[in-house]
C-alpha cells in the first residue's frame, strides 16, 4: 500500500475520473456557447422570449419520453425539448400577429401555460410510475451528476456548432442587432436573420437544460453577456468575454453542486454568474461602480482645487491669507481636502507675516495654475458671450430667478441699496430723464 | 366507508375553493398588470419572492403567516429595486435587468431550500408547481369548521385586494391607462404603482403554496389577457377575468383529478385553452371573426367582379366572360343560385343582376372619371384603384362624385357611366 502510493506522482484524489472530466468539458463548452449566443439575445432584447422557450422545454421532454417508449435517451429528450421551445416561440409570434394581446402578456401566457402543460405531463408520467421517469425532474432545476460522457460530448458538439454559426454570421447578426432598419434598407433578410437568432437562442436554451434546468437556463443566456457588456463596448470583444464568463459560471456551478449532496446545479450556476456580474458592476473599467466613483471624486477634487486657487489669487491682492480666510470663501469638505493637496504639491506655500503669524501665499507654480484657470474661464465667458443671441436666450431659460435663491426680502434690500447707490452717484442720468 | 367518502368530497371542495380564491385574487391583480404592460413584473415577482419566503420561514414565520407575507413583499421590492438599479447604473434594458434580478433571487431561494431542507419545511418541487392536493390536510378551525390554512390566507388576501381596488378604483384606472396624465393631475402615481407591486406580491404569496411560483404567472396573466380580448370596458374586463380564473381552477382541478396529475399545472393548461378560445372567438377581432370578415369581403368582391364583368360583356367586351379561378366559379354558382345570372353556358345577367352590376360599374367608372379629372394619373393607372374602390362606394359618395363631374357622361376611357336609376322614358319624366 505504502509503496503503491509512493509510486504515484500525486495523490489519487487529485485526478478526477474520466467521466467527470468529460462532463466538465461539455458543461464548459455549453456555458461558453450560451454566453456567446446570449449576446445577441440581450442586444436584440429577446431575453424573455428565451425564457418562455426555456419553460416550454419541459413539455417537450415529457412528450419525447412518452414517444420514445420510456427510454431516457438524452438526444431524444433534447430533440423534444427543442421542438416545443420552437413551438413556444412560434406561439409568441402568432399571438403578436393575430390578437390584441401585447408582447409582455404574450410572453407571460406562453411561459406560464407551456410550463403548466409540462408539469402536468411530467406529474402524470411519474404518477403512473412509468419506469425510468424518476430522472425527468432533473430537467427542472438542472443536475449534471447524471450526465454520461457521451451525453456531454453531444452537448459540447452542439455548443461548438452554435458558436461556429454565430462566428460565421457575425456580420449579419451584428448588423441586425444594432441597426435593423438600416439592415432592411440594405436588402438583408432581417426577419429571417432575426428568426434564425431566436431559434439559435432556443437551441442554446435546450443545450443548457441539463446544466441549468428549464426554470433558470435563461440566466445562463442573459447574465454572462450582461457581464461582458460592462467591460467593453465592442461586439468583437463582448462575444468571447461573455463566453468566458459563461464558461467560468457553468464550471463553478457544476463543481460546487458535485461537492454538495442533493444540490441542483442550475441555481449554483446562476449564482456563480451573478457573482461575476456583481464583481463586474463594481470593478469594470469606465462603467464599473468603483470607476464611476473615482471619476466623480476626481471631478469634484479638480473643481475644488480650481475654486481655491481662484479665491487665493483674489485674496493675495491684500497679502498672505490664512487657511480660514481661504476656506471661508470656498466652504466644503472637498475644499478642505483640496487645500491639503495644494499645500502638499507646493502650489501654495507657508509664510510668516510681519505680525509674526502663520499664513499662506501662492507659490510660482500655484500662481501659474490659477492664471491658467482664470484664462480658461475668461475664454469660456468669451465663448458664451459670443454665442448667437437666440442661443443665449436658451441659456438664460434655465437660470433660476434670483428671488428664488436669495429670497424676496434680501432681493428687495439689494435693489434698494443699488437704487440708493445710483441716485447718489448719478445726478447726470437723473437729470437726463 | 361513508365517512371516508365524505372526507373525500370535502377534500376536493376545499382544494377547489382554494384554487378558485387564489385564481380570483391573481386575475384581479393581473388585469391591472396586463393593462399597464407589466405582466412580466408578475413573472419576476413570482420567482423572486422565494428567498423572502424561505428566510421568513427560517426566522420562525409559519407558512401562510404574516411574517412570510412580509418577507415576500420585501423580496419583491428588492427585485424591482435591483431591476431599476441595473437599468440606471448598468444601462441594462428592462427585460435583461429583470431577467438578471429574478433568476438570481430565485436561484438563491432554491439553494437555500436545498441547503436548509432539514430546517425549512419547503419542498423544491412544491416551490415550482405547488401541491394543491395537499392543501386540505393543513387546516385551522373556524367556527367549528376545519378550513384549510391556505384557503384562509388566500381569502384574506382576496378580501384585502377587493377592498383596496374598490377604494382606489379611480386612481388605479387613471394611472393604468394614462400614467403621465395622472401624474399631471396630481395623483401620487409612484404610490399607486408601489401599491400594485405590493398587491402583486400578496397575490403571489397567497398562491405560492397552492400553485407554486411559476404557475402564478399563468394565473396572473392568462385570464386577464383573455378577458381583454373579450370585452372593451375595464370594469367588465375585471369581472370576466375573475370569472375565467375561477372557471379555469374548477375545470383544471377536476381534469387533474380525472387524469391523475398535477392540479396546478392542469389549471394553467385550462387557462391556456380559455385564452386560445378567447383569441379565436372574440367578437369583432377574434381570429375567427377576422377570417370570416376577410373571407366574406373576398367573396363579395368576387361576386361583384363577376357581375361587373358580365355587364362589360353585355357592352361587348367579350374577354371578360369566362370565370377562371375556383373562387370565380363558386361566385358564378352563387349568383346563378341567387337569380342574378341566367343559368346555362351563355349565362347573361338577369334583371336583378343587371341592377346590381350597374351600380358596381357605375362606381368604377365614376371613380376613374373623378381620378382622371382631379389627379394627373396616366390612363392605364386609373383602373387598379377603381377596381378596388368600386366595392366600397356608397350611394351618397356616388352622388357627390356625379355632382362634381357635372353631368359628364363618360369615363376617361370613353365608355358611358351607367346611370344611378334605370333610365326612364322621356314620357315618364315630370315636366317642369
Amino acid at each position: 500500500m505504502i509503496l503503491a502510493a509512493a509510486d504515484l506522482p500525486f495523490p489519487t484524489g487529485w485526478i478526477p475520473p474520466y467521466n467527470t472530466l468529460v462532463v466538465a468539458a461539455g458543461v464548459a463548452s455549453v456555458g461558453f456557447a450560451a454566453g456567446v449566443v446570449g449576446c445577441f439575445a440581450v442586444l436584440r432584447r429577446r431575453a424573455l422570449a428565451g425564457d418562455a422557450a426555456a419553460h416550454a422545454t419541459l413539455l417537450g421532454v415529457g412528450l419525447a419520453f412518452l414517444l420514445g417508449g420510456g427510454r431516457r435517451d438524452l438526444p431524444l429528450l433534447l430533440g423534444g425539448a427543442l421542438s416545443t421551445a420552437i413551438a413556444a416561440l412560434a406561439g409568441l409570434v402568432l399571438i403578436g400577429r393575430w390578437t390584441r394581446t401585447r408582447e409582455d402578456a404574450a410572453t407571460a401566457i406562453v411561459l406560464g401555460v407551456s410550463f403548466g402543460a409540462g408539469i402536468t405531463l411530467l406529474s402524470g408520467i411519474s404518477a403512473r410510475g412509468i419506469p425510468g421517469s424518476a430522472g425527468l425532474e432533473q430537467f427542472l432545476l438542472g443536475h449534471t451528476a447524471g450526465l454520461t460522457a457521451a451525453d456531454a460530448m453531444i452537448l459540447g458538439a452542439l455548443s461548438l456548432l452554435a458558436v461556429a454559426l454565430v462566428t460565421l454570421f457575425l456580420k449579419e447578426s451584428t448588423l441586425v442587432a444594432f441597426d435593423p432598419l438600416f439592415a432592411a434598407a440594405s436588402g438583408w433578410p432581417v426577419t429571417l436573420i432575426d428568426y434564425a437568432l431566436v431559434v439559435l437562442v432556443a437551441v442554446m436554451v435546450v443545450v443548457g437544460l441539463p446544466a441549468a434546468g428549464a426554470v433558470l437556463v435563461t440566466a445562463l443566456v442573459v447574465i454572462p453577456p450582461v457581464t461582458a457588456r460592462q467591460w467593453t463596448d465592442r461586439v468583437g470583444v463582448m462575444l468571447p468575454l461573455a463566453g468566458l464568463f459563461g464558461l467560468v459560471a457553468a464550471l463553478s456551478g457544476v463543481a460546487v453542486s458535485s461537492a454538495v449532496p442533493r444540490m441542483p446545479t442550475g441555481p449554483l450556476v446562476v449564482i456563480a454568474a451573478s457573482l461575476l456580474l456583481a464583481i463586474s458592476l463594481l470593478l469594470a473599467p469606465r462603467r464599473g461602480g468603483l470607476a464611476r466613483w473615482l471619476r466623480s471624486r476626481r471631478t469634484v477634487a479638480a473643481w475644488a482645487e480650481g475654486r481655491l486657487l481662484e479665491v487665493a489669487l483674489r485674496l493675495e491682492g491684500e497679502g498672505p491669507f490664512t487657511r480660514e480666510q481661504l476656506l471661508a470663501k470656498a466652504p466644503g469638505v472637498a475644499a478642505e481636502r483640496a487645500f491639503k493637496r495644494l499645500a502638499r504639491t507646493a502650489a501654495i506655500e507657508p509664510v510668516v507675516t510681519r505680525a509674526g503669524t502663520h499664513a499662506w501665499r501662492l507659490a510660482v507654480w500655484g500662481r501659474e495654475l490659477a492664471a491658467e484657470r482664470s484664462r480658461r474661464l475668461a475664454a469660456w465667458t468669451e465663448v458664451l458671450e459670443a454665442a448667437r443671441e437666440d442661443a443665449r436666450g436658451h441659456l438664460t431659460i434655465d437660470v433660476p430667478s434670483p428671488e428664488a435663491i436669495l429670497g424676496a426680502a434680501r432681493m428687495k434690500a439689494i435693489r434698494e441699496s443699488a437704487a440708493a447707490a445710483r441716485s447718489a452717484s448719478g445726478p447726470v442720468s437723473g437729470g437726463m430723464s | 366507508m361513508i365517512e371516508i367518502d365524505t372526507t373525500h368530497v370535502w377534500m376536493h371542495f376545499w382544494a377547489i375553493a382554494t384554487a378558485a380564491t387564489v385564481s380570483a385574487a391573481c386575475a384581479l391583480v393581473g388585469s391591472f398588470l396586463v393593462v399597464r404592460r407589466l405582466s412580466l413584473l408578475g413573472d419576476a415577482i413570482s420567482h423572486a419572492v422565494l428567498p423572502g419566503i424561505v428566510l421568513a420561514v427560517l426566522a420562525g414565520g409559519r407558512p401562510g403567516g404574516a411574517g412570510v407575507f412580509l418577507g415576500a413583499v420585501v423580496a419583491a421590492l428588492v427585485t424591482v429595486w435591483l431591476t431599476n438599479l441595473l437599468g440606471t447604473h448598468a444601462g441594462l434594458a428592462e427585460d435583461a435587468g429583470a431577467g438578471v434580478a429574478f433568476t438570481t433571487l430565485f436561484a438563491i431561494g432554491v439553494v437555500l431550500v436545498s441547503a436548509l431542507a432539514s430546517q425549512v419545511d419547503i419542498d423544491p418541487g412544491c416551490v415550482l408547481y405547488g401541491i394543491l392536493e395537499l392543501v386540505p390536510f393543513d387546516t385551522v378551525p373556524i367556527f367549528g369548521l376545519e378550513v384549510p390554512r391556505a384557503l384562509l390566507a388566500a381569502a384574506t388576501v382576496l378580501a384585502v385586494l377587493v377592498v383596496a381596488a374598490a377604494l382606489c378604483w379611480k386612481e388605479l384606472v387613471f394611472t393604468a391607462f394614462d400614467p403621465a396624465a395622472a401624474r399631471a393631475a396630481g395623483l401620487p402615481v409612484g404610490i399607486v404603482s408601489a401599491g400594485l407591486l405590493v398587491a402583486t406580491s400578496l397575490a403571489t404569496v397567497a398562491s405560492f403554496e397552492a400553485v407554486g411560483a411559476i404557475l402564478v404567472v399563468a394565473m396572473l396573466a392568462v385570464p386577464a389577457a383573455a378577458a381583454e380580448l373579450l370585452v372593451r370596458r375595464f370594469h367588465l374586463m375585471l369581472v370576466v377575468a375573475v370569472a375565467l380564473g375561477i372557471a379555469g381552477s374548477i375545470v383544471g382541478y377536476l381534469a387533474a383529478w380525472h387524469f391523475n396529475t398535477n392540479a396546478a399545472g392542469m389549471i394553467a393548461v385550462v387557462l391556456g385553452i380559455e385564452y386560445l378560445l378567447a383569441a379565436l372567438l372574440a367578437p369583432g377581432d377574434g381570429v375567427v371573426a377576422r377570417v370570416v370578415s376577410r373571407e366574406s369581403l373576398r367573396w363579395r368582391v368576387a361576386c361583384e367582379d363577376r357581375l361587373a364583368s358580365l355587364w362589360r360583356a353585355e357592352e361587348g367586351d367579350a374577354a371578360a366572360l369566362a370565370p377562371r379561378t375556383l373562387l370565380d366559379r363558386l361566385a358564378q354558382a352563387r349568383l346563378v343560385f341567387g337569380g342574378r345570372i341566367v343559368p346555362g353556358r351563355a349565362g347573361g345577367l338577369t334583371d336583378i343582376g343587371r341592377e346590381e352590376a350597374r351600380v358596381i360599374v357605375r362606381s368604377h367608372r365614376l371613380w376613374e372619371a373623378w381620378l382622371g379629372r382631379h389627379v394627373a394619373l396616366p390612363l392605364d393607372h386609373l383602373h387598379p384603384p377603381a377596381e378596388w374602390i368600386e366595392h366600397h362606394l356608397g350611394a351618397e359618395v356616388r352622388g357627390r362624385i356625379a355632382a362634381d363631374l357635372e353631368g359628364d357622361e363618360g369615363d376617361p376611357h370613353g365608355r358611358d357611366i351607367p346611370p344611378e336609376e334605370f333610365p326612364r322614358r322621356a314620357a315618364d319624366e315630370p315636366t317642369r
